[in-house]
């Protein structure tokens, strides 16, 4: 449920196995695996960006994938067109997201539910058209390429955990996020705003705050993405990545730290293996969907926590 | 007469929803420290009246003094930070988060520290709320999430929600709806003893008219859009036009 994040001994448990698990695989697994896990794990961080504003501020964006693309441009563009170097231009990845979260994040609140996410949508479509259609500026569908080696040069297995890392960073920095005042903030007016407004807070003013959090991680996924492919592509502000995240918060189960997380993981593998075993994989992922959303409403995550009850790691609440 | 012992002072307080008339340019004061009940049919525009004084319906007509200022048009949240705390007809407690989160959130909020990140706030604002359930005898339900709760519970729980805010005017909007009668007698005897004890201004819109003779000062009857009568209790329950009103074929 969407309660405050408490980790219990249990849970860390479960978190430090799974670390290991993921970078056992990442070393035993070969090159194929780590560039697997690589972009499962800049999802995870993207889905979980998206997961903040969803579970936590209830507002549902169909526009994310604007400050994922915005995150790999800013830190491209200012390694192709500033002539920093890569190092230098990392932070203007995340910076440039927020910023975008700040103009369209000041517009889209205005609005709420369906019309907002509307607006999410017609704000990403436009960054799409910019990034595509501007040749001189962005290369337009031809993108940038070269400017960099691909993952700084490291080798996929380390790529890997320094994507592991700075995930493990960023989740870290969400969640004492939402246990703060500005998180209870943030639940507050995405539950009843009309309560939160008669306690005395700017519903809109919250959001946008929200907003703008969320745009900064995604930026920061969107500037890994683009090291971790030494290019750039307007196809990262698409509607393709927006889907992706949406699906993978689904997936792991609205009203869950984890979702972002869990979906990510399920859905990359998913569409890594599952091609090797059938050539319809689309469907497949249909089918899962919908046996999750039927069967699952609350996301896979719900069971996991269903099953430590059942096995007695954790209390009822 | 608008004396200066009137926490509120409204004149030619208008509201239309297209051709309806939900309040008609009501004049209504307010003593400072008085216990003050709104009372009337359904459809008599209490809840409007309510949702006005609380800044939360666009296109009002008229004046709202608050405190001397004048404050029909500025925002709820601007309301709120001014002294105006209210609770809702239908509760709007926030359904997922715990009991102990309402409460924390709304000390929060009420400390204007909405968008801090320290983890003493929240920890000083969750005492504070600790307090406030046994305060309005909920510390057995912290951790129940308010979904799961009765409709009692969330209105006692939206009570204590908007006592942290400390206003200097309470609105309850049908506190007791869906209450035993037990429950609301409890409720407002609350209500009245902490309304008395810190020296707020309650103005509460109620059915039971047990409940009303035994806690309010004045009564204010409304019949469509407009003011009946406004009175002690006794005078309002011996007033034969709100007698009509209540007893005979209201139209």
């Amino acid at each position: 449920m969407s309660r405050s994040l408490r980790m219990t001994p249990a849970r860390w448990a479960a978190l430090g196995a799974a670390i290991i698990a993921i970078e056992l695989a990442n070393r035993v697994g070969g090159p194929g695996m780590s560039l697997v896990l690589a972009e499962m794990l800049i999802l995870a961080l993207f889905a979980s960006s998206l997961n903040l504003l969803m579970s936590y501020g209830h507002m549902v964006s169909f526009g994310h994938s604007a400050f994922f693309g915005l995150g790999a441009y800013g830190f491209t563009l200012m390694v192709t067109k500033a002539g920093l170097p890569v190092e230098a231009a990392l932070v203007f990845g995340p910076l440039a997201a927020a910023l975008g979260g700040l103009v369209f994040g000041a517009l889209c609140v205005r609005l709420t539910e369906i019309y907002f996410a509307m607006l999410t949508l017609a704000c990403a479509q436009i960054t799409f058209t910019v990034l595509f259609q501007w040749y001189d500026f962005t290369g337009g569908d031809t993108g940038i390429t070269g400017f960099m080696d691909a993952r700084f040069g490291l080798s996929e297995a380390n790529f890997a955990t320094l994507t592991l890392v700075v995930l493990g960073v960023c989740l870290a920095a969400m969640a004492r996020i939402i246990n703060s005042p500005l998180g209870m903030s943030i639940r507050s007016v995405g539950q009843d705003r009309w309560r939160a407004e008669a306690l005395g807070l700017a519903p809109r003013r919250v959001q946008l705050v929200a907003f703008v959090i969320a745009a900064f991680f995604a930026g920061i996924a969107g500037t890994l993405f683009a090291v971790s492919q030494g290019s750039a592509f307007p196809d990262y502000a698409g509607l393709g990545f927006t889907l992706d995240a949406l699906i993978m918060v689904v997936i792991g189960g609205l009203h869950s730290f984890w979702s972002g997380v869990i979906g990510a993981v399920i859905f990359t593998q998913l569409r890594h293996w599952a091609p090797l075993f059938t050539d319809h994989w689309e469907l497949a992922l249909g089918i899962i969907l919908l046996v999750i959303v039927i069967a699952l409403p609350h996301g896979v995550a719900s069971v996991a926590g269903k099953l430590a009850r059942m096995l007695g790691l954790e209390g009822r609440k | 007469m608008t004396g200066t012992d009137n926490i509120l002072s409204a004149r030619g307080v208008r509201k239309t929803y297209g051709s309806f008339v939900a309040l008609n340019s009501v004049d209504f004061d307010l003593p400072k420290g008085e216990r003050h009940a709104l009372i009337g049919p359904n459809g008599a525009g209490k809840s409007t009246l309510v949702a006005c004084i609380a800044g939360q319906l666009p296109g009002v007509e008229g004046s709202i003094l608050f405190k001397g200022h004048e404050v029909a048009r500025l925002m709820p949240a601007e309301l709120a930070k001014r002294g105006i705390g209210r609770t809702f007809q239908i509760s709007r407690a926030f359904l997922q988060m715990t009991v102990l989160e309402n409460l924390t959130s709304a000390h929060i909020i009420s400390a204007g520290r909405w968008a801090s990140l320290s983890k003493s706030l929240l920890a000083e604002a969750t005492d504070k709320a600790g307090a406030m359930l046994a305060t309005v005898g909920l510390s057995d339900r912290a951790q129940t999430k308010v979904a799961d709760m009765s409709l009692g519970d969330r209105k006692r729980l939206e009570f204590g929600m908007a006592l942290a805010c400390d206003p200097d005017l309470l609105l309850l909007d049908e506190p007791t709806a869906g209450m035993s009668i037990k429950e609301r007698h409890y409720l407002m005897d609350l209500v009245a003893q902490r309304v008395d004890e810190t020296g707020k201004t309650l103005l509460f819109v109620e059915h039971d008219i047990d409940v009303v003779l035994k806690i309010a000062q004045r009564v204010t009857v409304m019949v469509r859009g407009s003011i009946l009568a406004t009175g002690a209790p006794t005078e309002i329950a011996a007033n034969e036009q709100v007698q009509a009103v209540y007893l005979g074929g209201h139209h």
